[in-house]
């Protein structure tokens, strides 16, 4: 027996609302309104636990961080890091997918090899680093560098060098990071259609070619995604840094971040760190535009 | 090209096969130490005698413990609560989990299999947050908090990450493209939206969940930034703050820190290898969302 | 689905017994906030906690360690939110801008006369704030340079008695060339540069008064005096010379590895250990106006969030009984913060091993560090700006720039007035008592 209930097939407007209702309040309470806060706090000038009533500042928050010579550094140092990770860990991951895109045995026991650091904490990975990149000749890194150079390398103070520094945290960065790039390469490899292959194979093509017109236009979106995910993570780039060197030395590895984190919370001054939190979204923006441009032509294209 | 000459040209092509199949091989092997030599300092490290772990760093030693020793195991659970950190985690993570599961696949669900007022609004909006990273927030967020009075809670860990719209977003290209005759055919027994959600729908989601739980636990359980700005003891700390705040606890020891990090990834090392599947398929499948 | 089901039953039922901590404090309790310290001092205070419950039924206290590194940022927004316990633990010359947001409560009329008068000039010197008393501590700090006899006389150098006649600057980089000498890897000097926090503030700015710092200048114009410029050159110079260990353990002297060690009352115990007989203590060197040390260190307040401030009074009060001052001075070695305990002591008493840090406290060669509200805004400035000198960048830029940040801070808070709400708190708990 069929037992058909009225119901107004077009309009599930009651349940509807009943089902987003916990994840809509939840992303109002705490992503849309804290942002809000954020721009609005980043025009006064409040410091928790002030006695001194707020004012209303204007652009004076965004006026000082863009003069601070922090603030600029650390922007550089973004800038640096994404210009040099982003493409690193990108070919890094290319290339480790592009070998194990063989049908050869024991390909899924590297493949885990070279996930596992994505899946240890960061916190976990800077601790670790921050022993390998001990100063004095006993240190791993200095001994592994020595080892390489056979001989030339002297034993320096990563952590502590302001030219070293940034490049030691790009370095575990890296580590932690090209295992997560190459799996979504990977599959991306893997959704190429051999068809393709095997055509310029009988065209009488070599490797070579067949990697710069088969597998670099097909994986171009993959490649775009990876890069834009890299480049917003670059700018995400805190943990690390607040364990291993604390932004020094100097400002040799404060972060965008790291300013904000240390203005709102070491130093109690909410309307710096939200500014600074405001200028960082508006930078993310714009990156990720810049994307969809990118990616738009390509499909315009095909 | 007669018999002998063919012959002689396979047997070149499958040499250079074979010798492209080795330098594969030596490669990946030479890549794969480097990988994993960190991991290997670590477990070794945490084996040895707190002076030796820095003094033998440099040689190959640093390899091998020469006495094996779990002194260092114990000395982290008499300097700090272990165990403690390590609950507060799993709680922290497995409320976000669950929480997060249930509440991000309900309203991906409604955005992609119902009809109501305000959809296409709500939807661009939640795709609009999407861009925002929490640490474009964390900031006003941590105002907000203090102000409440909610510092040093599991609930200021918790609630702020059950919604999520990259989630929400996974969830609606799942439930996007599952055919329409899932629901026609519950409705017409008289199921109800949501028992036909609970019943019909979630069975044939797994992938769509199982994809997001990885998701959301990998970024999940690393958190150390909120954790750092909302806790203030250690009664709800979880461990990657609790590493990094036992790294400078006087008196500091290497090999005690060590056996720490190898206590805290032990676990999700475990599930990891346990569960390698899904972990490759979930994330490899954000690159074909993107 | 049904594992989900079950799954979320089991969270709901963990989260309700942990959210159910007793967090509402009962009659009779108070709250009391700690910075984690070095491992004898956390046992001696759980222990002086439980000796203080034990004694008497009224009040009980209840201790929570927090993790010193953020202390400060734990306890600013703690204020915020009005979730300060009943009594803090403060580092120093921070304890003037918690007094300025109106956090501490006066407790001149509180504690007793008798405890009082007991307590070093210093001690109620640090708690003071324009003209009240807001804080006690129970022991004061010593800092100086250890080092081993027997490196110093292998080597030459010269040991100096007592404060008057310490190194020069001129000695002092002499004293570290021959000590090199001796070193194979040439690091002599432990100047603990992997602490993070108060210890740079503490353990350098004497140099600068040494050299001629003066403390009636106002901080931002003290940081980048030519006391100031002088005095950091000299560090730097150590560092680049490389004479300074770079601090990966904390072991540097107890292993022997240096001959000095920049240190405070609280590295004696391991040192002492590690070098026996052969240990000194010796004054810091002399930059020109003689050779001058720190003081100051935790002191106890109670913030006006309590409910219960007496109660909370006789818990500091308890604390500064002699044996239970010197229950803490035994575990950590500090300078006694009541005169009736420094003469029981075997360390600071005349003779005693540490008998130098009481004597110059006792005698006046110990300057505070800036009793000022921007006192917060300096010491975090001043690291960082010795992280920036450590690593070689220039010295009088790297202060001028201090200077001007701190500046900057005293005038977005209009100069640190005297809020109205201040005065009002105190008199709410100081009933009609006038001072």
């Amino acid at each position: 027996m069929i037992d058909l209930k009225t119901r107004k097939l077009n309009d599930d407007t009651h349940i509807a609302i009943c089902m987003v209702a916990p994840a809509l309040t939840g992303l109002f309470l705490f992503v849309a309104l804290p942002f809000s806060l954020a721009l609005i706090l980043s025009f006064t000038n409040l410091r928790l636990g002030s006695p001194l009533p707020i004012q209303f500042w204007g652009f004076e928050q965004y006026r000082r961080i863009w003069l601070d010579p922090s603030f600029r550094h650390a922007l550089l140092n973004n800038g640096l890091f994404a210009l040099v990770v982003v493409p690193t860990q990108t070919i890094l991951a290319l290339g480790l997918a592009l070998l194990l895109n063989r049908p050869l045995k024991g390909m899924a026991v590297f493949r885990t090899l070279f996930f596992m650091p994505v899946v240890f904490p960061m916190a976990l990975v800077s601790v670790i680093w921050t022993i390998i990149y001990a100063p004095g000749a006993d240190s791993m890194m200095n001994a592994f560098l020595k080892f390489m150079t056979l001989g030339l390398w002297q034993p320096r103070d990563f952590l502590h060098d302001p030219d070293l520094a940034l490049p030691a945290v790009m370095l575990l960065s890296i580590w932690q990071g090209v295992g997560f790039q190459m799996v979504i390469i990977l599959a991306g490899l893997q959704s190429i259609p051999t068809l393709l292959y095997e055509a310029a194979a009988i065209d009488g093509s070599n490797q070579w070619s067949q990697f710069r017109y088969i597998t670099l236009p097909q994986l171009r979106n993959t490649l775009v995604f990876v890069g834009l995910v890299t480049t917003i993570l670059s700018f995400r780039l805190f943990d690390s840094v607040r364990i291993m060197t604390g932004g020094g030395p100097g400002d040799a590895t404060t972060t965008v971040m790291n300013e904000a984190i240390k203005a709102a919370f070491d130093q109690q001054k909410m309307a710096k760190g939200s500014a600074i939190t405001v200028t960082f979204f508006l930078i993310v923006l714009i990156i990720t535009l810049l994307q969809r441009v990118l990616v738009r032509e390509e499909r315009t294209i095909e | 090209m007669n018999n002998l000459e063919s012959t002689q040209w396979i047997s070149k092509r499958s040499n250079q096969q074979w010798l492209e199949k080795m330098a594969s091989y030596l490669l990946l092997i030479f890549l794969a130490f480097l990988f994993t030599v960190p991991i290997l300092f670590v477990v070794m490290g945490s084996l040895k005698p707190d002076e030796l772990v820095l003094s033998e760093a440099s040689t190959l030693k640093a390899f091998i413990p020469q006495q094996v020793s779990l002194q260092n195991y114990h000395d982290v659970f008499e300097r700090v609560e272990f165990g403690r950190f390590f609950f507060n985690s799993l709680l922290i993570n497995s409320t976000i989990l669950v929480l997060g599961l249930i509440a991000n696949s309900l309203a991906g669900y409604a955005f992609a299999r119902l009809r109501w007022r305000g959809r296409s609004l709500l939807f661009v909006i939640v795709i609009a947050l999407m861009i925002l990273p929490f640490e474009a927030i964390a900031v006003p967020l941590f105002f907000q908090i203090t102000l409440l009075g909610l510092r040093n809670t599991y609930i200021a860990q918790i609630l702020p990450f059950v919604a999520n719209a990259f989630s929400i977003y996974l969830f609606y290209t799942f439930f996007v493209d599952l055919p329409k005759e899932l629901e026609e055919a519950a409705y017409i027994d008289g199921a109800s939206t949501l028992q036909t959600f609970v019943e019909v729908i979630m069975p044939v989601s797994k992938p769509a969940f199982a994809t997001v739980a990885i998701l959301t636990f990998l970024t999940q359980w690393g958190s150390f930034l909120w954790s750092l700005m909302i806790t203030i003891d250690e009664k709800v700390r979880p461990l990657p703050l609790a590493i990094a705040t036992f790294q400078t606890l006087p008196p500091i020891q290497w090999g005690d820190i060590m056996s720490f990090g190898v206590m805290m990834v032990a676990p999700i090392l475990a599930v990891f290898l346990l569960f390698q599947k899904w972990f490759v398929k979930g994330v490899a499948s954000t690159g074909t969302k993107g | 689905m049904r594992t989900l089901r079950r799954l979320s039953k089991l969270i709901l039922l963990l989260l309700c017994f942990s959210g159910c901590r007793t967090k509402a404090t009962q009659e009779g309790t108070i709250q009391v906030w700690v910075h984690t310290g070095q491992a004898a001092e956390r046992q001696t205070i759980e222990q002086q906690v439980d000796r203080f419950n034990a004694s008497q039924t009224e009040v009980k206290v209840e201790l929570t360690f927090i993790p010193e590194g953020s202390y400060n940022a734990q306890l600013q927004s703690a204020s915020v939110s009005n979730a300060l316990p009943d009594v803090v633990e403060i580092d120093g010359p921070s304890v003037y801008n918690y007094i300025w947001q109106g956090n501490l409560i006066a407790i001149n009329t509180l504690l007793s006369p008798q405890v009082r008068q007991d307590l070093l000039p210093s001690i109620i010197n640090q708690g003071t704030y324009k003209g009240r008393l807001y804080s006690v501590g129970t022991f004061d700090s010593g800092l100086g340079l250890y080092s081993r006899r027997s490196r110093l006389e292998a080597a030459g150098v010269r040991i100096p008695k007592g404060n008057r006649d310490a190194w020069t600057a001129k000695e002092f980089n002499q004293a570290l060339a021959a000590l090199a000498q001796k070193d194979p890897d040439r690091q002599v000097l432990d100047l603990k540069l992997n602490s993070r926090g108060e210890w740079y503030s503490y353990a350098f700015l004497p140099l600068i008064y040494s050299a001629g710092g003066r403390t009636d200048q106002p901080v931002d114009r003290f940081l980048n005096s030519s006391s100031a410029v002088f005095a950091m050159q000299q560090i730097q110079g150590w560092i680049q010379k490389g004479y300074v260990d770079p601090n990966l353990d904390d072991a540097s002297f107890e292993s022997g590895r240096v001959a000095l060690a920049w240190g405070g009352h609280w590295n004696y115990q391991t040192y002492a250990k590690a070098a026996g007989s052969d240990l000194v203590v010796l004054p810091l060197p002399n930059f020109g106006s003689g050779s001058k040390t720190a003081q100051g260190s935790w002191n106890w307040g109670i913030t006006t969030n309590s409910k219960s401030p007496k109660s909370a009074v006789r818990f500091l009060e308890f604390l500064l009984q002699p044996n239970e001052v010197l229950a803490m001075a035994a575990a950590n070695s500090a300078v006694p913060g009541t005169k009736r305990a420094i003469a029981q002591s075997r360390l600071y008493a005349k003779g005693g091993s540490l008998s130098l840090f009481s004597s110059q406290l006792l005698l006046g060669q110990t300057v505070s560090r800036p009793q000022t509200p921007a006192y917060l805004v300096m010491t975090s400035t001043f690291e960082q700006s010795f992280a920036d000198i450590r690593n070689g960048l220039d010295v009088k830029t790297t202060l001028d720039r201090a200077a001007t940040a701190i500046a900057i801070d005293i005038q977005d808070n209009q100069g640190y007035p005297d809020v109205h709400s201040i005065s009002k708190r105190h008199d709410r708990s100081e009933n009609t008592k006038t001072q």
